[in-house]
């Protein structure tokens, strides 16, 4: 067991400097590099007397850069907050408003300037022969990195994760899951996500290497699949969505992998259909499902897909918690009998949301019969013995291509636009439950019809979203309609509008 | 089934919209089109026109339009 996650990426850097610790598209770093970065980092950011544990935004992509500096902000002492480059201007002021970090280091140029906080650029950090104080590093119940995911009211919710959550997570990654010894991983999420740190961490600590997909490659599908036969690794971590991505690719098969013994999917429902197909593609590989909100660092429960399981469910379960863990089902959310909401509770359960204790009180809690915080998942599920199944959200937050995403904060900036009366996003589904598109079901202001075509006005609407929120966040399609459902209370109906998007 | 049918149904599928009005409008640009749509729609030209998608060489720009799709279908055809 590690007790102690920074301590241990730097002893093995000490044991074996030139073990290798990252490839990004064939430029290699050393676990020996790892640790002369992030030293220089450290060094630099405590020269620059910044208020004690004050989290610090860093912006940037995967580079090998990034890592090292989020290396260096723990060990001076202050938590990080990852922001990916490909966000927008309005993200990162939101982010800043809202944790109030006094920094912002920037491994990519910055879109605005920052004129009221300190930025810090990777030029002005220089190598040199360190000692970091280790009684620095953040440990404890301090906060390790901070993840911010879409909230409900346009505001953006901070999850704050100590480095005890994060230690909780990657010794159960480490012992449950047959991974091999030192084992590479498939480093494609952005950091900005924390299905990342399901890569990073149990890579970094067990003395493992990272292969980098940087997003770049991702969105281009020529350059997606010109890379990837190329990339060698042991362990898949990704999205089912990205993994049906890859089926396109003809050599994606265990032939032309053989090093790739262990798939680890989370971030969304895996279908039965990618499941079975993947089995077919890696006859010998192991392949688990696994659950967990980003407020229970990354995942929580884990369950191999066996053809025994394939054969017995038709909707694959999402696992058994982890031994440390203990998910309950609260009924009195649930519509039908044995459903219910899940709650978790365990040392990785986070704190709470960043200098937002109304949020916090109304998803997390604690009470006497546990040492632990537990967590209000907001996910509708049930039990059969020990193993939990996923059927669906208590609310309006949605998984979409990996995403999650409160389709309230869509909403909330459609209404906001002069052009629209009411604006509603829908989730549609296939038949393997995913979301296949978001819809905005717009009743449109008075007279606005007559002076654009629907085209122009998709344009418009589209254009205006994309300044204030996240690019997979848009809607791919945009309805017109003269009345929207009005319920009860007077408000429009979002559930019957659900429902005929996908009648 | 002709192939501009072939390709307006699957984008109409895809992104919610009928296209043949818009032939010549960027879907990449005005956001219709993302990586994971696109390779749904390589996957279902695959099943329905018989072409074999060429992934590694795919160029986002030779597949831009639905004009620009049907003559892509086409050449791939043709070959």
């Amino acid at each position: 067991m590690i007790k102690d996650v920074i301590k241990q990426i730097d002893q093995i850097a000490t044991a074996e400097p030139d073990r290798v610790a990252y490839d990004y598209l064939g430029e290699l770093n050393t676990y020996g590099d790892l640790k002369k970065r992030s030293d220089a980092y450290a060094a630099k950011i405590q020269e620059m007397n910044l208020p004690a544990k004050a989290p610090i935004m860093i912006w940037g992509g995967q580079t090998f850069e990034m890592v090292a500096s989020f290396l260096g902000a723990v060990k001076a002492g202050h938590a990080y907050i990852p922001i990916a480059s490909y966000s927008n201007s309005e993200r990162l002021t939101m982010i800043q408003e809202v944790s109030e970090a006094p920094m912002v280091i920037a491994i990519d140029p910055l879109p605005i300037k920052m004129d009221q906080i300190q930025v810090l650029t990777p030029d002005e950090v220089v190598d040199g022969n360190y000692t970091i104080n280790e009684k620095e590093f953040v440990d404890g119940n301090d906060n390790f990195y901070i993840i911010f995911t879409s909230g409900t009211t346009g505001k953006p919710k901070g999850v704050q994760i100590s480095h005890d959550n994060l230690l909780s997570f990657v010794n159960w990654e480490l012992t449950d899951f047959k991974l091999p010894e030192h084992p590479s991983f498939l480093a494609q999420a952005p950091y900005s996500f924390d299905l990342s740190v399901m890569s990073l961490y149990p890579a970094l600590t067990a003395g493992g290497k990272l292969v980098v997909l940087p997003h770049e490659v991702t969105e281009n599908i020529g350059k997606l699949f010109q890379t990837l036969p190329k990339l060698q690794f042991n362990v898949w971590v990704s999205t089912p969505s990205f993994a049906e991505m890859c089926f396109l690719d003809p050599t994606f098969d265990q032939a032309h992998h053989p090093e790739l013994t262990t798939f680890l999917f989370c971030g969304e429902e895996l279908s039965h259909k990618t499941a079975q197909m993947l089995k077919k593609k890696f006859p010998d590989a192991h392949i688990y499902n696994t659950y967990g909100p980003t407020e229970t660092t990354v995942a929580v429960t884990q369950v191999e897909i066996t053809d025994d399981i394939l054969n017995k469910y038709d909707r694959l379960p999402i696992g058994v918690a982890k031994d440390d863990t203990h998910v309950t089902i609260d009924t009195s959310k649930g519509e039908k009998a044995d459903q219910g909401e899940v709650v978790i509770s365990g040392p990785s359960v986070s704190k709470g949301y960043l200098n937002n204790p109304e949020k916090t009180a109304a998803a997390f809690y604690q009470d006497d019969q546990n040492d632990y915080p537990s967590y209000r998942a907001g996910d509708l599920g049930f039990l059969d013995g020990d193993m939990l199944f996923y059927r669906g959200r208590i609310d309006f937050q949605v998984k979409f291509n990996g995403y999650r995403i409160e389709l309230e904060e869509i909403n909330f900036y459609l209404a906001k636009n002069p052009l629209v009366r009411y604006g509603v996003v829908a989730p549609k589904y296939n038949a393997q439950h995913k979301v296949q598109q978001l819809v905005a079901v717009v009743e449109l202001a008075d007279g606005v019809r007559d002076k654009y075509s629907d085209e122009e006005l998709v344009k418009k609407l589209r254009e205006d979203l994309s300044k204030d929120i996240m690019p997979y966040m848009l809607p791919q399609r945009f309805i017109f309609q003269d009345e929207m459902p009005i319920s009860q209370n007077g408000k429009v109906d979002i559930k019957q509008v659900i429902k005929e998007v996908n009648a | 089934m002709d192939t501009k049918e072939a390709v307006l149904d699957i984008l109409n599928e895809l992104t919610g919209e009928d296209l043949s009005e818009q032939m010549d409008e960027n879907l990449f640009d005005n956001g219709l089109l993302d990586s994971m749509a696109t390779v749904q729609m390589l996957l279902e030209l695959q099943e329905k026109t018989g072409i074999t998608a060429p992934v590694s060489e795919f160029n986002r720009d030779e597949w831009a339009t639905p004009n620009k799709i049907i003559e892509k279908v086409e050449s791939l055809r043709n070959e």
